[in-house]
Parts: C-alpha cells; structure tokens; sequence
C-alpha cells in the first residue's frame, strides 16, 4: 500500500507541477501563504491522507451512452485529477453514473489516481458482496477503496459484510452516508457504537445542523467526514453568485463563490473533504482552486457564515 | 426505507439527471435514426387522412399506425435511450408498447368506431399536436436537431395518442385513458424539476387533449352516418 500511495502522490505531483507551468494563474499565491501543495487531510485512524476536495458524480455523470457527453465528462474528470484531485464519489443509484466513470478511467488510463468511494445502496442485506461486485466491474475497478452504506438503507446486515470485508482486505475503508439533513438521530447512534472510517453527511454554509451533534462527534470518535451537497444542489450559486464577494474574502483564501462555500467546508476541523459535483470543465477549475491557499480560520467562517446570513 | 424515510425525499431527489442530457436525447435519436424519421413524418400526416376515409380498412390503418407509433416511442426512446439514464422511463416505455398493444387489440375486438368522424376540428387540433409540439424540444434546446416527432418522441405521440380517444370505444377507453393521464403527471413533474418550462407545455396539452378527443367523440360529436 506504501508503494501505491508513492505513486499516486507522485502522480498527483508531476501533474501539478506541469499544470503551474500552464496555468501560473491558476497557483497565484494571493494569499500570502504558499499555495502549491494541496491541502491534505489525513484519514483519521490511518497513515494516509486525501486531497480536502474530492468530486461527486450525483446528476452530473448520468449521462447514458451518450459519447459527446462521456468525452466531455471525461474532460471534467481529467481536469480534476490534473488539479490534484483523487477522491471520487458514487452509487448504484446514480443511473449510468457508474459505467462513465469506468470509461472515463479507462480513457484517462487513471485507475491508480483514483481513491474510489461508492455506496451499498440495495434493500437485500445479503447482497452487499455482489453489489460492491457489481460496482467494481462497472467502474472498472477490482476493489474500492471505501464502501459506504447509502442512506441507512440495510445498514445493519451490509455494515456486518463490509465490516467483513475491511478484515479481510477487500475494501480499506467503511462507512455510512446520509444527505438532505436525513436520520441524524440515528446516524448518531450509529456513529457512537460501530467501528466506521468514514461517514458522509450534508454540510454547507447554510445547512450547518451537523455542526451540532454528528461533526463534533467524527472527531470524538477519529471519524473521516466526507461532506455532500457543498453547493446545496447548485442553489447556493443560484441565490448568491450575483452578490459581491466580502471585501475580506482575499484574508481568507477566498477568491469566488465555489471557493467560498468550499473552503467553508474544509475549514471545519471535522471535516476530511467535501465532494462537489460539476459537469463542466471551468467548474471543476474553480472548485479546485479550493484545495490550493490559505483557509479561513474560526473568526472568519463566522464571518462567511455571517454574511451569507446577511444577504 | 420506512415511510417517514420516503418523505423526506423531494421531487428533485428523483430526477437523477440534467436538462442537457435529457434534451441530448432527441438529438441522439435523430442523429441515429435519420432518414427513417420521413416514416414517422408520413405516419403523422397519413393517420387524420386514412381516419376519415369510408373504407373501414382504412380506418383501420389508421389506429393501426397509431398503434406502432405508441410503441416505437415506447421502446426506441424510453427504454433505449431515456431508460439508462432513468429507470422510471423503461416501465413508461412497456407502457406505452402495452398501449400499442391494447390499440391493436381494441382494433381487432371491436372497440374502435367504424364510422368516420366529422373531420375539422379533429384534424386541425391532430395537425397542431404534430406540428406544433415537435419544436417544444427545439425551443428549450436551442438546437433543430432536437426535433420531438410524432412516433418517436413520447411527448408529441401521446399527445396525438390523447386526440385518438375520440375514435375508441365501451371500455377500451377506460383502458386507454390511465397511461395518457400518469404519463402526464410523471412528465410534467420531471419537466417542472429540470425547469424545463417549454417541455411543459405538451404534458398540458396530453391532458387537454384526452378531454377534446372524449367531447370529439361518438357520444358529443354528431356523426355524418
């Protein structure tokens, strides 16, 4: 695993590297901090960390067989492992998700850039080996790194394979995923007893419930968080991409929106990363750009927190 | 999932694509089909002719393309492209054959008029449906190539589809009429989600249409027979 992770680091860096050269603009230190390392974030209970920006694929990589859309998808994901992305989040559930990931990997010959998150997401409890079989095959893939149990559906029996399974080595990683605010209650319940890697919960700027109860307790507890829905389904921008910026957003890090309600995000000590979904190129750019700089500190989130309240 | 657990999805939560991709549809099928679109074109002008003809085989033809229309649509658009995007539109797209197939039967058993209708009113809401409808795609596209036709597109044939109540009859009706009205509901709802506002025009009309094929009908229209 230590030479794997070697080569993907390398990877990720000679990437970096040959983009800063292409694109000064992109790594402009306007923070004052040095900028072309990636924020990591190390996975709590492990001797390894993951870029704080990952990517979901939720609406944006259904697109069916349509080529004209899998090669431009295929653009969006290359483009995010240039910038030094690695995380990449799906599920059954995500229609043909799934198989343009797989393709895109397979054009990309990138299959060892990836951390590759994908969910259980069946009502059969005893269908989770097949399910995750299913998904490796489609993405092209012959183990994930982390499996997730979606949205609590049969969570005690797949938790029971896939706990199994991380013995076993067929998988490195464990978790459990809810959005939308959904069973906090339980998922708490569920966070407290069961040895998890990961969970992955909804969390933004203006859905900050999970700063209550579920975040405090990822740390207590030597949880990872993986955070969707960053941009609340894109309306976030909606409401709020035609409001300035606050003059102080350069103090922290800040330089748009998707870096704004990102590094929101990833400035929560809880927080391992957060998995925006784009289907364009120049949105990934952006979004990435909230791996690079300085993150805003306590002061300032509650600053960001405030004056998005204000607007 | 418990039923608390179904609530607190949303509409949005079940529309597991973009408007791009779904508008890309029409293009693809197009772009696959071409030239056999001329089929669909002739069909859509051949069936308010052959309806009003004396003959009753014509007639019969008629209903009869109507039927292969519902499903063409059904199984080239809704389970061969809109399906892997979309596992709601592989039942819709069964559907919509099963609604072919229920034509054909209504057709064998008796249950399509054997009169002619009298023609204007019919023919002139028919000609709008499958002129009209066809560029509702093109307009929230942007692109011609998104050309919603009668036969391939299920929007465009079940609204035409709607206009061809007024020639069922007894319980084939009632049979014909669930499709039609949950077809509409489904794709309003998803047009509504993707705001796609143009696209909601042909739900709308499906609906409308399904109540001026009945008042076209035997009972309300007077017969020339």
């Amino acid at each position: 695993m230590a030479d794997w992770f070697s080569r993907r680091q390398f990877l990720i860096n000679a990437g970096l590297a040959g983009l800063a050269l292409k694109s000064p603009s992109l790594f402009a230190n306007t923070s004052g901090t040095p900028s072309l390392s990636p924020i990591m974030r190390r996975i709590p209970g492990a001797n390894e960390s993951i870029p704080a920006i990952g990517m979901g694929t939720w609406i944006t990589f259904n697109v069916g067989g349509d080529e004209q859309l899998v090669a431009q998808r295929t653009r969006v994901l290359k483009t995010f492992f240039d910038l030094g992305g690695t995380v990449v989040d799906g599920s059954p559930m995500y229609g043909t998700a799934a198989d343009v990931i797989g393709e895109a990997l397979d054009s990309l010959d990138a299959h060892d850039r990836i951390f590759a998150a994908t969910k259980i997401w069946t009502g059969d409890e005893s269908e989770t080996r097949q399910e995750a079989a299913r998904s490796g095959r489609r993405w092209g893939l012959d183990q994930f790194d982390l499996l997730q149990v979606h949205n609590l559906l049969g969570w005690q029996g797949h938790l029971e394979t896939l706990k199994q399974m991380k013995a076993n080595g067929d998988v490195r990683y464990i978790g459990i995923t809810t959005s939308h605010g959904r069973r906090h209650r339980e998922f708490a319940q569920i966070m407290e007893r069961e040895p998890l890697d990961f969970v992955q919960l909804t969390y933004n700027v203006l859905d900050r419930e999970v700063e209550d109860r579920l975040l405090p307790l990822a740390r207590e507890r030597g949880i990872g968080v993986i955070v969707n829905r960053p941009f609340q389904g894109g309306s976030l921008f909606r409401r709020f991409q035609s409001e300035p910026l606050p003059g102080w957003a350069g103090e922290a890090g800040v330089s748009n929106w998707a870096e704004f309600f990102l590094k929101f995000i990833i400035s929560h000590p809880a927080v391992t990363c957060a998995i925006p979904a784009t289907s364009k190129v120049e949105h990934m750019k952006e979004n990435m750009g909230a791996l690079y700089g300085a993150l805003p500190d306590a002061d300032q989130r509650q600053r960001m927190a405030d004056y998005v309240g204000s607007l | 999932m418990s039923g608390a657990d179904w609530l607190s999805y949303s509409l949005q939560d079940f529309v597991m694509f973009g408007p791009q991709v779904f508008l890309r549809l029409f293009v693809r099928i197009n772009q696959d089909l071409w030239p056999w679109q001329v089929l669909a074109v002739v069909a859509a002008i051949g069936i308010p002719v052959l309806l009003f003809r004396q003959k009753r085989f014509e007639r019969r033809l008629a209903v009869g393309l109507m039927a292969v229309a519902w499903a063409v649509s059904g199984y080239g658009f809704l389970v061969g492209y809109f399906g892997p995007i979309n596992w709601p539109a592989v039942w819709f797209g069964w559907a919509f054959v099963a609604q072919g197939v229920l034509l054909a039967a209504a057709m064998f058993s008796g249950g399509v008029r054997e009169a002619a209708l009298p023609s204007g009113r019919f023919v002139a809401l028919w000609l709008i449906v499958v002129c009209g409808l066809p560029w509702l795609a093109v307009a929230e596209s942007g692109q011609w190539q998104a050309l919603a036709l009668f036969g391939i597109a299920p929007g465009t044939t079940a609204a035409a589809g709607a206009l061809i109540v007024a020639v069922i009859t007894g319980p084939w009706r009632w049979l014909y009429l669930p499709l039609l009205v949950l077809w509409s509901l489904f794709s309003a709802a998803m047009f509504w989600v993707l705001q796609a506002w143009w696209l909601l025009v042909a739900p709308m009309a499906t609906l409308f249409l399904v109540g001026a094929g009945s008042w076209l009908s035997p009972r309300t229209a007077q017969s020339p027979d």
